[in-house]
């Protein structure tokens, strides 16, 4: 069920008045309520896949509770072990399992050698990267003895299959999530508003700015060989909004349905193209992988506690596992190292840290802003382009500055009506982002006034009669 | 507490939807102002009642019988009423309009594509939104209300919630309503007359020796369906089969009368495509046509 879907705006009101009318006087009933309402949510998708998040489910519960009670070092690690092996093996079976054979089959071909390749069909259970990490964190933080473990599946359930966040994020730790499944939720119409607001802010960035910029971007990335190096390169600025618009739209109306519901998600973008260094950008993309990758990768290799040798392949470790954790394809691997190349100046100088304080932009800062913005540009390349070859000779395309024959945003007049519709959209995505970086605030302000601006451009600058999934439900 | 979040999401979707709604009404109406999509141009453009035929059809009628030609050559009144893309269910509909616009015509020249006259249309075409001004139309109501796909019950649904069609088809009818407020005559890929040609893309001079058979069927039940129409105001139906390259269309109906001129050009310079003539072609098919069409007519 999407989001932007007729279903989902039928299937929403109806929890809604379920959760806070029939279910509200009791917490184990609203629980039981998010639980079944978020199976039903993922097995409109396929039911099929039901039976992985329930086993996921089960597996992690009963390994959390055994840790819990064992005290044994040694037993301890075997329970942690075998959730990492369970919950990894099942990503790794199902997102990897053909890459694996194939990059094997690949490796030996280099030496001349000829193997018969035997795939497997396999499809990619929607949310299984998202899921399968965040019920990691839940056994990893019980083994840390950070938290407890919970006594009660039911909620346990719900925090792994919360509907808004289940299948693209943001991941949520237990400890800040799973209390709230505890607790009594009790509604608040100023914190709800501001989910609705969200949500409309949400579907804004992913029907208009991230749709109508792929409509541009599927003809350039798929017929690259024949566009101009500035269609190219257009091409690519366009994709970095529609992913943005894609992903973030998805984080936006994931928290503002959880608002409504009367739960807090961590934010998952924090206006990342207004970054002025990578390790800026890294700080506001995607923040709940990168601080899960932080927390559960980087400072177990030793962080920034070692040489600065050590200091460069940890980074290098945690960028590259980062960009295969995107996808079973070596292009996502190289765009996981170029970040690690591009933030490894910061490191070694020790300006990583510079704009931690200071989130308001000045004019000098334009650009820095300007050029974090490219090279994150020139780097999405890798992360939409088929295949590592293909990307490197997008970028070859772009550096060749050739003039081409395609006017691909002025050829006809369905196309200029696109290229405005994109111009003005993402003019207008920057410009809300510009006002709330200068008033410090941490997401988009709406007010009832500009919300029903929003509604209206929705209405007549979306893109409804061929919506795209959501890109990072393939992940 | 709750009655604060509901009136603010209600003051919001109220207000958002209600000016979406009056701006969409705006949009229809504006539409149904000018002479950009095939149905408002008959209504708008064309003041004559009596016609001697009417070309209905798809892109290959659009494209393949040009009105001006037949008319200049055997001294007829006709008007081409083919839409792009269309199917034969989007024919009927267009044959309804016309007759509700109290016009007449003598004969109904049937062009859609070959395969049209056996497919079978379970959805609407993808541009019968063309149509979305006239939703409040009983028969245009009808026609999508058949329909069970998402794109058909948004257009029907348009009668009470004009938003749903001008929204889910923005691009194709919001933008050229707001278009049309400059322009109101701008026609949207027709002449004054209907027709549209494609262009002569390579000059390859090659002859078709050999046609490969088409058969036809007519089991598309909106042929008899627009033959009854057709019937029922004493127009009489022709059907018509365009060029196409390398293949000669074969049927044994007798239930219908037919032009057959599907391997009349026997050269690809003639052609823009397998199925589409060029400038060149539709200029010889329209003079065929006009021959032949002369002697039903005595």
């Amino acid at each position: 069920m999407l989001f932007n879907s007729i279903d989902f705006a039928v299937f929403l009101p109806i929890v809604f008045v379920l959760y806070w009318f029939v279910t509200k006087r009791s917490l184990s009933l609203q629980n039981v309520l998010i639980v079944c309402a978020s199976y039903l949510f993922y097995a409109w998708w396929d039911y099929r896949f039901l039976a992985l998040i329930a086993l996921s489910t089960l597996v992690d519960f009963i390994v959390a509770r055994q840790l819990q009670k064992e005290t044994v070092l040694k037993r301890r690690k075997v329970l942690l072990f075998v959730s990492l092996v369970f919950n990894l093996g099942m990503l790794a079976f199902f997102k990897y399992f053909n890459f694996f054979i194939e990059s094997w089959v690949d490796a030996w071909q280099l030496f001349g050698i000829e193997m018969q390749t035997a795939t497997l069909k396999i499809i990619l259970p929607v949310g299984i990267s998202f899921y399968t990490f965040q019920t990691l964190s839940y056994t990893i933080d019980v083994y840390r003895k950070k938290i407890d473990a919970t006594n009660s599946f039911m909620q346990f359930a719900a925090f792994v299959s919360f509907f808004p966040q289940l299948v693209a994020g943001p991941i949520e730790r237990a400890s800040h999530l799973l209390p709230q499944f505890q607790t009594k939720r009790v509604f608040n119409s100023e914190f709800a508003i501001s989910g609705f607001y969200l949500i409309i802010w949400g579907l804004f960035k992913k029907v208009v700015v991230a749709d109508n910029c792929a409509y541009f971007v599927n003809q350039i990335f798929d017929g690259y060989g024949s566009y101009s190096s500035m269609e190219l390169f257009l091409g690519a600025i366009l994709f970095a909004f529609q992913i943005y618009g894609d992903f973030s739209g998805y984080s936006d109306i994931a928290i503002g349905v959880s608002r409504l519901f009367g739960f807090d998600l961590k934010t998952n973008f924090s206006f990342p193209y207004f970054s002025r260094d990578i390790a800026e950008f890294w700080r506001r993309w995607h923040i709940s992988l990168s601080t899960w990758f932080r927390d559960y990768l980087y400072i177990p290799l030793g962080g920034s506690r070692g040489s600065t040798w050590q200091n460069i392949r940890n980074v290098f470790i945690v960028f590259l596992v980062s960009g295969f954790w995107h996808g079973a394809n070596w292009s996502f691997v190289v765009w996981g190292g170029i970040h690690a190349v591009l933030f490894l100046p910061l490191l070694l100088l020790q300006s990583n840290r510079k704009h931690i304080a200071s989130t308001k932009l000045s004019l000098q800062q334009v650009p820095m802003l300007v050029l974090t913005f490219v090279v994150v540009t020139m780097a999405w390349i890798f992360f939409r382009a088929d295949s590592v070859r293909i990307g490197y000779q997008y970028i070859l395309d772009i550096a060749s500055f050739n003039s081409g024959a395609t006017q691909v945003f002025y050829k006809t007049s369905k196309t200029i009506l696109f290229t405005a519709i994109v111009v003005v959209s993402i003019g207008i995505l920057l410009l809300f982002e510009f006002l709330a970086i200068q008033k410090d605030k941490k997401e988009v302000e709406l007010n009832r006034y500009t919300a029903i601006v929003i509604v209206i451009l929705i209405c007549f600058m979306g893109v409804f009669k061929n919506p795209s999934t959501f890109i990072y439900f393939q992940f | 507490m709750m009655q604060l979040f509901f009136k603010r999401i209600g003051f919001i979707l109220l207000l958002g939807i209600g000016i979406t709604m009056l701006v969409s009404a705006g949009s229809l109406w504006l539409l149904r102002q000018s002479s950009f999509y095939k149905p408002s141009f008959l209504v708008h453009d064309i003041p004559e009642k009596d016609f001697d035929y009417i070309v209905l059809g798809a892109s290959t009628g659009l494209t393949t019988l040009n009105t001006t030609v037949i008319d200049s050559v055997i001294q007829t009144k006709g008007i081409n009423l083919s839409m792009d893309d269309t199917a034969l269910s989007s024919q009927y509909l267009m044959l309804e309009h016309f007759l509700a616009q109290g016009k007449r015509a003598k004969f109904c020249i049937l062009a859609p594509s070959a395969a049209s006259f056996d497919a079978n249309d379970p959805d609407i075409s993808d541009n019968d939104y063309r149509f979305l001004p006239y939703v409040n139309e009983a028969y245009v109501f009808q026609y999508f209300k058949q329909y069970t796909s998402t794109r058909a019950k948004l257009i029907s649904n348009s009668k009470w919630l004009p938003m749903l069609g001008v929204s889910y088809f923005n691009v194709e009818v919001f933008y050229p309503s707001l278009f049309t407020i400059i322009q109101p005559k701008k026609r949207n890929r027709f002449d004054a007359k209907g027709n549209y040609t494609y262009p002569i893309k390579n000059n390859k001079d090659a002859a078709i020796s050999e046609f490969k058979a088409f058969p036809v069927s007519f089991s598309n039940h909106y042929v008899a369906k627009i033959k009854a129409l057709c019937m029922a105001n004493n127009i009489e139906l022709i059907c018509y089969f365009s060029p196409i390259k390398g293949k000669k269309v074969s049927t044994e109906t007798t239930s219908f009368s037919i032009i057959n001129h599907s391997d009349v050009l026997k050269n690809e310079a003639y052609f823009y495509d397998e199925i589409h003539v060029n400038t060149r072609g539709r200029e010889i098919a329209s003079t065929h046509f006009a021959n032949v069409f002369q002697t039903l007519l005595k």
